[in-house]
Parts: C-alpha cells; structure tokens; sequence
C-alpha cells in the first residue's frame, strides 16, 4: 500500500464523518415529532407514523438512497449524491431515533398512556425540563449504537457517488487491482472512527448517570 | 435403596467406616475466607444436619463437597475417590464423585424447558447410559416415591413449589447415589409445601439414606438427624448427637445461635 | 396508472427473479452464520486465550466493518490472495461472518440469561461440560433468542441489497438493470421497495407480536 494510495483513502474520511453527522442530526430532529405521533392519542395519527417507520426500516437503505437520488431526481428536484444520501440516511434515522426514543420512554415511565400524556402540548414545559434530560440520558447509549451503525451504513452512499471512504476504497482498487489491502485498511478505517463514538458514549452515560442519579 | 428398611440404631452408625471424609477442608474468595479447617466423616446411613447463622459457610461446604465449588485446601474422600485441593480433578474423578453425591437447591433448579419425567431421566440416559426406555422406568418410580407419578409429562412450571422441591429430590436420586446433599430444601416454600417436602426425606432418612442437611428447621434437626453440626464464621463450632447439642449446647457460640432461633 | 401497472407486471419476473436471490443468498448466510455464531459465543467465553483472542478479533471486524466492505472484500479483495469466487460465494461469505459476528453476541446474551443454578444443577447430577450446554443451557439460551436472531434474519434480508456492488444478480441490481435501461427508475425502484416491505413489514410485525408473547410469559 502506497503513501499515495493510503491518502486518496482518507481523503474519504471528512465525507464519511459530514454524512454521518448530518444524517444524525436529521434523524435526531425529525425523530422527535415522529415519536410524538407515533404515542399520540389520535389514533390517524399513530397508524401515519406507524406506518412511516415500519416502512422506512423495512426497506433496504439502498433502495431509499437510488430513489430519492435516480427516481425524484427525473423532474423538477436535482439533488447531489451527499444531498440525497443525507436525506436517505436521515429519514431512516428519523424512524429508528423515534423507536428508540419511545423505548426511553417507556423506560422512564412504567405506563404508556402515562408517558403519551406527558407528551400533549399541555405539560410541554414538564416534557422540555423533567423528561427531557431523563430521556437524553436513557436513550443515549442506543442512540449512540444506532450512530455506530449509521457510520457504517454511510458506506451505502459510495454506491451513489458520494467521495467518502467506501467510494475512495472502490477507486483505488480498481485503479490498482489491490482489493485486499485496500478494503482491509477501509474495514480499518471505519473501525477506527467508530471507537470515538463508543467512548465519548461510555464517557457521557457515566458522567450523566453520576450526575442524574445524585 | 428401599425406603421401609428400618431407621438405623445411634450406636450403629458410628462404627461403621466412613462413607464421606472431609479433610481440613478450607475455602477463601480472594482474601475472604469463608471455610477454615472443616472435619467431617460421615458413616453409612447416617443423617447429620447443618445449622448456623447466615453467611456461616454452610451452602459453601455442601458446595466443595461436590466441587461446584472447588476447596482450597483440604481433601474429599468418596468411596474410593479422593479429590485434593489444588489439583484439578480429572473428568473421571468427578464423574465418580458426582454419581454417588445428588444434590438439591434450595431455589429447586429444575430444568424449565424439560417435562418433569425428562428431568429424571436425563442424567440416567446421559451418564449411567441407560436408554430412554429403561431411564424413564426408573423416573416413574422415582416420581411415584415422592408421590408426583402424574405430573410425569407436565412441565415444572405447571407444578407447586413443594412439588417442584420433591421432583428435584427424584432427579437427584436418578443416580442411585450414595449420598445426599441438601441445602436448605424448605427455605423457598411456604411452610405447608415445606411440610410434605420434610415428609419426603424423613422417608429418606429413615430408608437409610446418607445424608447431609442444612436447614433453618430446628424440629428436623432434633428429630430427623442423628447429628447436629453448627457453624458460625466458617468453622465447625459445635457437633454431636442431635438432641444432646440441640438441648445442650456446651459452646458459648452455639448457645448464642440457638437462643437466637429457639422460637423457630 | 394502467401504464404503471403495465410497466410493473412487464418487469415482475426479472424482479422475482431477483428477489430469489435475494433470498436464497440471505439463507445460506443464515444458515452458515447463526452456527458459526454460536460457535463464537462459546470461543469467547473459552478458557484458552488464543481461541478467545482469534474469536474476539472475528466478531469486532465483522462487527466493525461495514457489510459493503466485507463484500468488496471478498470479491475483490481474495482474488489478491489467491481465491476468486463468484459473487454468490463471496457474498454468502461477508454476509455469514457478518451474520456470524452479530448472532455471536444475541447468543452470548442468550447464554448469560439462563440462570447460574441451571449450570450447577446440570454439573450436580453429573452431565459433562458438553451434555451440561446441549441438554441444559442452549436450549434455554437460544429460546430467548429467537427474537434477536429472527429479528436480525430481518435486517440480514435487507443487507442482502449491498450485493449491487458486487453483481449478484439480486433485487436492487435487478432494479437498477430495468431503470439503466428503460430510464424509468422512479416506477422500478418502487416496485423493489414494495417487494421488500411485503416480506419485512409482516416480518417484523410477527416478531414483536412473538417478543411481546414470550416477554408476558417470562
Ligand atoms: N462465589 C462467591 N464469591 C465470593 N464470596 C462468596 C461466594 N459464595 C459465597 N461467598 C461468601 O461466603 C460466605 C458464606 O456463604 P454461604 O452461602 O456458604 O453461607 P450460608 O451459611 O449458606 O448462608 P445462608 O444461611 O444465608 O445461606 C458469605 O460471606 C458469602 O458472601
Ligand atoms: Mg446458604
């Protein structure tokens, strides 16, 4: 493996992180309203939502990312690969972040229709102040296991042109027919970005369980 | 391994050779010591019970009896299997000594996803090398001993706490053993299912049975065994003929535990 | 809508076709993956260091990388090596050692749900350490399994969808086949999307139905 080679790789790793951060941050925002739909009490709304999720994690991320980036881009929206890959990745965030926040909750409180209570625009202070640091905290390491996953996941975006690692890795194989070093060093590569966010993970949950328990 | 064989006479049990030895045996946790020098020999036939306050090391002797947990230091003699602490016993020595001890917890330890015949037979299939046919023969006696012939095909969950106790006295006994371990076998029950659980291994006992008993039940004690050991802090602090020690403790810690749990 | 529909009913075929591979692929990774799972979740619990290190080092990669890597990699990357293998084999390989290395973790915290006095009483009566984990403690620990790896079999189907970049002739480069040549991706990406929602959807239904059932009898 050549300097050279080695560097076009990493070159991958900014686009890597910047999809991964954007999709997390659309997920993370979208995933809010989508959970309070999904614990409503209008029942239109729950099935809405219900089905949303269901389908954003039935169908494969793949699928998501050649739709929104070959089939919306036939008309009037013309999206770049990152654009379309963020919106793909994130939406299907958006679904798994709304399961996971609903199992926080669920985990905080011991009823359902106590926890969907909380969410009616009535006790928004109480979700906002109470709940809200609570369930920070509960969902914080599935949250941060769905990030893991995510980042691996952004992989699927080299298949719509995005320069990240996985794209770099398939450039440089096929421009040097070394398969073998080259996705080994972007298995590594990947790995090596996750551990930061498995610690900062640990770290945060010890310091906030310290912090919430008293 | 009949049951209405007469009870065997005090004077008796003590001549006979031992059928179990514990030598010196001892036990620590990394620097906590749970066991120090334990003594014990018991004759063929004979029913000694273990009393001791909490946290005493009782569970844990029972426990280096059959190596679930390994002693520190000491030896455990069986027939004519010996065990050293320190050695790792060879399959063969543990299968010898496994056989002839059975065992039975206090939380009963049922196999959940086996019907209560399969609990029986498994180790009579899987280490004696009986087949289903045969294993299952034994199991429905074993079953009928203990008075549960017609929970043969439910599963344990479907059974009362003192049935459960009762079917884990029939597997331990699958193997024919020699001896039997008992730790605290009425603690999990009400005290109405401890009952027919007691009436199970008075049975036992007076079958002629070995076996050793460690139990908050201060009537079976007295009136089961034929020897009373009481622990505290590891150590065997007092033991002797059942209602000599349990009437007239010599020991000023022995007094101590038993004024503590005389209302019981 | 008759034109969609036209168009649809035009291209089942080729995209059954595919779902066929989709679904063979994802079964025979299974059904080499869950074992070797299993074995893992006993390596790494194992007594010897070298078997516990090497089992640890399979699971994190397979864990750690992702699945597109773990195919290009064994497409295009054993061929360096020595092993060229057609995309239906290198495929059930990345995926089995993927399947292998997450099943290995939902098996291990199968093993650590079943009680420690199963072990003890399964040793008491005298079962060897073998018989001990066939008769007493894998029964046990991959029933509370089953939801994971049902679940995981779910997700391993969608995985499936990566081997595009390796050609496997599967549902997704079916689809990309019929919209690169007929420029209609919109309609045949949609169709691929209904196919896997037919299966997934009831899928995952059934299992939280089976994970809510088994949980109310736990
Ligand atoms: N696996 C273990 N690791 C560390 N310490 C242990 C372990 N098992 C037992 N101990 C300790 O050994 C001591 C004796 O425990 P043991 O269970 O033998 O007492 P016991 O006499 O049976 O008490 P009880 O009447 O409550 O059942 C206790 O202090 C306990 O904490
Ligand atoms: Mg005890």
């Amino acid at each position: 493996m050549t300097q050279d080679m080695l560097l076009t790789m990493v070159s991958g790793v900014p686009w890597t992180i910047a999809l991964t951060a954007v999709a997390l941050l659309i997920g993370v925002v979208l995933g809010i309203p989508l959970c309070a739909m999904r614990m409503s009490k209008l029942v239109v709304l729950r099935m809405v939502a219900n089905t949303l999720i269901l389908t954003l994690r039935a169908i494969p991320p793949i699928v998501w990312l050649f739709f929104i980036f070959f089939g919306l881009d036939t008309g009037f929206v013309s999206l770049n690969p990152f654009q379309a890959a963020a919106i793909g990745l994130g939406l299907i965030t958006a679904a798994n972040m709304a399961e996971i926040y609903r199992g926080a909750m669920s985990a905080i409180h011991s009823g359902q229709s106590e926890a969907s209570m909380a969410l009616g625009l009535s006790t928004y202070h109480r979700f906002f102040d109470v709940l809200g640091p609570q369930l920070f905290r509960v969902a914080l390491p599935s949250a941060a296991s769905y990030a893991i996953g995510l980042l691996k996941d952004s992989a699927i975006a080299s298949t719509i042109g995005v320069h990240e690692i996985a794209f770099q890795a398939s450039h440089v194989s096929q421009r040097t027919f070394r398969g073998l070093d080259v996705y080994a060093v972007a298995g590594l590569l990947y790995i090596l970005l996750s551990l930061p966010i498995a610690w900062a993970s640990r770290w945060a949950d010890l310091h906030l369980r310290a912090r919430v328990a008293r | 391994m009949s049951l209405n064989s007469s009870s065997i006479p005090q004077a008796d049990v003590a001549s006979r050779p031992p059928l179990l030895r514990l030598d010196a045996i001892g036990k620590t946790f990394g620097t906590h010591v749970v066991l120090e020098d334990i003594d014990l020999s018991l004759a063929a036939g004979e029913v000694v019970a273990i009393i001791g306050p909490s946290g005493s090391g009782k569970s844990t002797l029972l426990r280096c009896i059959n190596q679930l947990e390994p002693p520190t230091t000491g030896r455990v003699t069986i027939g004519d299997t010996t065990i050293e602490a320190g050695h790792t016993p060879t399959r063969r020595e543990l299968m010898a000594l496994r056989r002839n001890i059975g065992m039975v917890f206090q939380s009963f330890n049922l196999f959940p996803h086996l019907t209560v015949l399969r609990n029986v037979s498994l180790a009579q299939e899987r280490v004696m090398g009986r087949t289903r046919e045969q294993a299952d023969a034994v199991s429905m006696q074993l079953l009928a001993r203990v008075g549960l012939a017609d929970k043969a095909q439910q599963f344990p969950s479907r059974c009362s706490g003192g049935q459960q106790q009762r079917i884990a006295i029939a597997r331990a006994l699958a193997l024919d053993p020699q001896i039997m371990l008992f730790d605290e076998p009425t603690s999990a029950l009400d005290p109405e299912l401890g009952l027919e659980v007691l009436a199970v291994m008075r049975e036992l006992a007076e079958g002629g049975m070995t076996m050793i008993v460690v139990t908050h039940e201060m009537r079976f004690a007295e009136n089961v065994s034929d020897r009373v050991i009481i622990m505290a802090d590891g150590r065997i602090v007092e033991q002797g003929p059942s209602g000599t020690v349990m009437r007239n403790p010599q020991t000023e810690r022995a007094q101590r535990f038993l004024h503590a749990v005389k209302d019981r | 809508m008759n034109d969609l529909v036209d168009f649809w009913l035009e291209h089942l075929p080729a995209m059954l076709d595919g779902l066929l591979v989709s679904v063979q692929v994802t079964g025979v990774s299974l059904a080499i993956g869950v074992p070797l799972g299993l074995m893992l979740a006993l390596a790494v619990q194992s007594r010897s260091k070298p078997m516990r290190g090497i089992a640890i080092v399979v699971v994190e990669v397979g864990r750690g990388a992702p699945a597109l890597i773990l195919l290009q990699f064994t497409y295009f990357g054993l061929p360096n090596a020595g092993l060229s293998l057609d995309s239906f084999a290198s495929a059930v390989i990345a995926l089995a050692w993927c399947t292998g290395a997450y099943t290995s973790e939902i098996i291990r915290a199968g093993l650590e749900a079943v009680p420690h006095g199963q072990k003890e009483a399964a040793e008491a009566i005298g079962l060897n350490h073998l018989d001990a984990l066939r008769y007493v403690i894998l029964p046990q620990a991959l029933r509370v399994s089953v939801p994971a790896l049902l679940g995981f079999s779910i997700l391993m189907l969608q995985a499936s969808s990566l081997c595009f970049a390796i050609a496997l002739p599967e549902l997704v480069s079916q689809a990309y086949l019929i919209g690169s040549t007929t420029f209609r991706y919109m309609p045949i990406l949609v169709l691929a999307g209904l196919l896997y929602a037919a299966i997934c959807i009831p899928a995952t239904i059934a299992v939280s139905a089976l994970e809510r059932k088994l949980g109310a009898h736990a």
